[in-house]
């Protein structure tokens, strides 16, 4: 009993000694990166979230906001469950973030064997929404969605959509559009962006959800036209594109998000790290230039308004994907 | 005369100083990446990325371009060395060319596969040149159907990979077939054979089962026969170690054979080096006059792929340059690099941009002829390796290959997967079972599966899908055909037999 009292005595004395003379920027907001930082991202060199942690790296070094030697880390197995996985070893860890996108919402959804969900890490920032737009071949003879769909109803099952993976953005909204409209289509998943837009100049299939930056080249060149935005409003670079809503079919809009999480249950201090660096960099030239050339909203949320934003989307993605026949699991 | 013009302007971009100097800078780190194992061109293309951002993009595309074209050169070194495929594409050329290792013709198979990856490289480019446009048209005829029956005829190559026994062969093939369904079945999002492990979500990484199967595999093998000590000869003499004329007139055919397969193969988005180096090594095969020298040997062997190996590269360029459209990894990484660098990678590229594409060709030319150079004086160096003895060489080869299969995801997973291979190389070894054909229907599977079940949801279950375009009955025939010559091979040989038998 004595020994206990002692030692509970010697412990409280050592937690106010060090408590005394803990200097105050520890607790505080003072939390500064004391070497390069590991940015981890769930894609392989040359996909689009190894893209977009490269160019927030580069941004953020040509805007003198971080120090060069900033590494980009590839987790790419399983859509984003790798990149889970590492993360949540690193709990405790200042000097690892990560990128994220709507994969690891829906991978925390429908792959049971994930160990670690979205919700097990800390949300810090989001950066970006990736807009979609409907896509037809240059010389195919539909103005607009409406008339596409309005061909599919009269040959259900003919016509081919060109697209991800099931779990896609791309197929979530023909399931959505389909379930309105009571329109039938097929959708075939082509693994690489380059072969969908092959598959469609091709006339092997006949309309692609995808990014604008991923065919303003081609639209450019009259290959391919844009005829519907998949969002709420028209976009500010395609003006005379209208939106879904205005041809008349009335689904929900899902958005690709992009932004950054940090290991599960990261102290305050480095999070409003985190939110400050990059609220800085939104600020930036840099980013307005980045913003402009992907075609991409800029979209900054803070930790606790992403936190908030993504169990929406989850639900959201949660009720969609069941309604596309995938089998949720959480 | 316009494309006259246009090669002078592209020579005038690649033979500045400051072009001259980060070509060679390229074509020198491409050949090592191409040398170890497991670091892959993307990788370093993503890895010196922030190194290029102060480079005007023509510069940069050299450079990029050369890592990519040079790694093409370095890839054979290792496997003809110690059968350990350098890169994916390489995988062929370890079965003549460490059997020729081993009959001390090292020198020959490296300096053949240096001399074939230039001429077909060169032909490459001449083809990106010439029929750039055309060729990306025609190459978009090829919709889910056509791919198909392409990963169909490749995988008719089993039959002349498949060695003394076809039965074996065929297993192979079969365990090959079924170690592509491991992993997400992307039209339902269900993992398929992961066993709960997430790391098998992507299915088994090629290079960690043909690093397991080949290297690891003869490792183990060899260690077991240690009675023999001198497992390599290296004959003395520079002349020696060169191939010498008669061995480059048996490569004529190959040469010509690896740059055309090649190149059309490059030019088809998703098809892969991969595919051209086993479709050029079986139509070698399939016309040699001696058939049963390939997997002994057999110089054209090494030849045949290491050219398709390279033209590949002109090719895979097409649809990027004139479409903007990336048909590999590495492709991807290019486009991702000129978009970096503030360009706009796509149909009008070519147009708006002539600097850029005629640079890169005239660079590639430049950078094609430094590889020459850089390789061939290598070749007597790298054929001394051998003079290493085993108990040094093997510790050797067994850590290069884990510390280039941890190259590839940093994960510990992949070594254990490496262990796995190894042993099932090695037990493939001892039960005489050949690992080629394996390999192949590894590579070919993912593919022929994906774009199999493409094609129905196309056709709406109709099978006839395949039998209605023209491009995809032209493959399909090809395919009897190829199947057909070692049927008409024993029948002839049984009619000599019996023939033979009754006199």
């Amino acid at each position: 009993m004595k020994t206990t009292r002692a030692f509970i005595v010697i412990a409280a004395t050592m937690v106010v000694a060090t408590l005394a003379v803990t200097p105050v920027n520890v607790l505080g907001q003072g939390f500064k990166p004391t070497r390069a930082v590991d940015v981890v991202n769930h894609s392989r060199a040359g996909g689009g979230s190894d893209l977009f942690a490269r160019a927030l790296v580069q941004m953020l070094e040509q805007e003198k906001l971080i120090p060069p030697g900033w590494q980009v880390l590839n987790k790419a197995a399983g859509a984003g469950a790798q990149a889970m996985a590492y993360l949540a070893e690193k709990k405790g860890d200042p000097h690892t973030i990560s990128v994220f996108t709507n994969t690891w919402v829906v991978t925390s959804l429908t792959v049971k064997e994930t160990t670690y969900t979205i919700d097990d890490f800390t949300p810090l920032v989001r950066m970006i929404l990736e807009p979609t737009v409907a896509v037809i071949k240059g010389d195919s003879l539909y103005k607009n969605l409406k008339d596409f769909v309005e061909d599919a109803k009269k040959k259900p099952g003919q016509l081919i959509q060109v697209g991800g993976t099931v779990s896609s953005v791309d197929n979530l909204f023909r399931n959505l559009i389909q379930k309105t409209t009571g329109a039938k289509w097929q959708y075939v998943d082509v693994r690489s962006g380059g072969e969908r837009i092959a598959n469609l100049l091709g006339g092997h299939m006949h309309i692609y959800f995808a990014q604008p930056a991923e065919v303003s080249e081609h639209v450019r060149a009259g290959n391919v036209k844009i005829i519907a935005a998949l969002t709420e409003s028209r976009l500010e670079g395609l003006p005379n594109v209208s939106t879904i809503k205005e041809q008349g079919i009335d689904v929900p809009i899902i958005t690709q998000v992009r932004g950054a999480v940090g290991p599960p249950a990261m102290p305050k201090d480095r999070v409003q790290y985190w939110e400050g660096l990059f609220l800085r960099l939104t600020k930036t030239a840099s980013w307005k230039k980045y913003v402009k050339e992907n075609e991409v909203e800029s979209a900054y949320l803070n930790s606790e308004q992403l936190g908030a934003s993504l169990k929406e989307l989850s639900n959201q993605l949660r009720e969609t994907l069941k309604e596309a026949g995938v089998k949720v699991v959480r | 005369m316009e494309t006259l013009q246009n090669i002078l302007l592209g020579f005038a971009v690649a033979l500045t100083p400051v072009n001259l100097f980060w070509c060679f800078v390229g074509v020198f780190l491409g050949t090592i990446v191409g040398i170890l194992p497991g670091l892959g061109t993307p990788a370093t293309i993503a890895i010196l990325l922030p190194l290029s951002f102060q480079m005007n993009p023509a510069t940069g595309l050299i450079m990029m371009a050369g890592i990519y074209y040079g790694s093409k050169y370095g890839g054979s070194t290792t496997s003809i060395l110690m059968n350990l495929p350098g890169e994916t594409a390489s995988v062929v050329t370890c079965l003549d060319g460490y059997q020729m290792a081993r009959q001390g013709r090292a020198g020959p198979a490296l300096g053949i596969a240096a001399i074939s990856s230039f001429v077909a490289g060169t032909v490459g480019i001449l083809g990106l040149m010439l029929v750039a446009p055309p060729l990306a048209r025609f190459a978009l005829r090829f919709g889910p159907p056509e791919y198909f029956s392409l990963m169909a005829l490749g995988l008719t190559m089993v039959i002349f990979l498949a060695g003394k026994s076809m039965i074996k062969g065929l297993l192979a093939a079969l365990i090959g077939l079924w170690l592509a369904s491991i992993g997400t079945d992307t039209f339902t999002a269900e993992p398929r054979f992961i066993f709960g492990r997430l790391e098998l979500l992507d299915g088994v990484d090629f290079i960690v089962a043909t690093i397991g199967i080949f290297a690891i595999g003869e490792v183990l093998v060899n260690l077991e026969e240690k009675t023999k000590i001198d497992l390599f000869k290296v004959p003395k003499g520079l002349r020696n170690l060169l191939p010498t004329l008669q061995d480059l007139k048996d490569c004529r055919f190959a040469f010509l054979n690896g740059s055309v397969v090649g190149f059309l193969i490059g030019v088809m988005p998703g098809a892969g080096a991969t595919i051209a180096s086993f479709l050029s090594y079986g139509l070698e095969k399939a016309v040699s006059k001696n058939p049963d020298k390939f997997g002994t040997g057999a110089i054209e062997g090494v030849a045949a792929p290491e050219g398709a190996n390279n033209s590949e590269t002109g090719g895979a360029l097409v649809p990027l340059l004139t479409l903007g459209i990336p048909g590999s990894n590495s492709t991807a990484m290019l486009l991702a690099a000129l978009t970096l660098w503030g360009m706009k990678p796509g149909p009008l590229l070519i147009q708006e941009h002539p600097e850029i594409f005629w640079g890169l060709v005239a660079s590639m030319y430049v950078g094609n002829i430094m590889l020459l150079i850089l390789n061939l004086p290598m070749v007597p160096l790298f054929a001394k390796i051998l003079r290493v003895p085993n108990y040094f060489l093997y510790p050797v080869i067994l850590g290069i290959s884990v510390v280039g299969v941890y190259a590839v995801n940093s994960s510990m997973f992949d070594i254990w997967m490496l262990a796995l291979f190894g042993i099932l190389g090695y037990v493939m070894r001892k039960l005489d079972f050949p690992a080629a054909p394996l390999v192949l229907a590894l590579v070919l599977g993912i593919r022929a599966e994906e774009t199999f079940r493409q094609s129905l949801i196309m056709s709406q279950g109709d099978l006839s899908v395949f039998l209605t375009r023209p491009l995809s009955v032209i493959m399909l025939l090809t395919a009897a055909v190829l199947l057909a010559i070692p049927i008409f091979r024993w029948t002839q040989a049984w009619r000599k037999q019996t023939a033979s038998e009754e006199n």
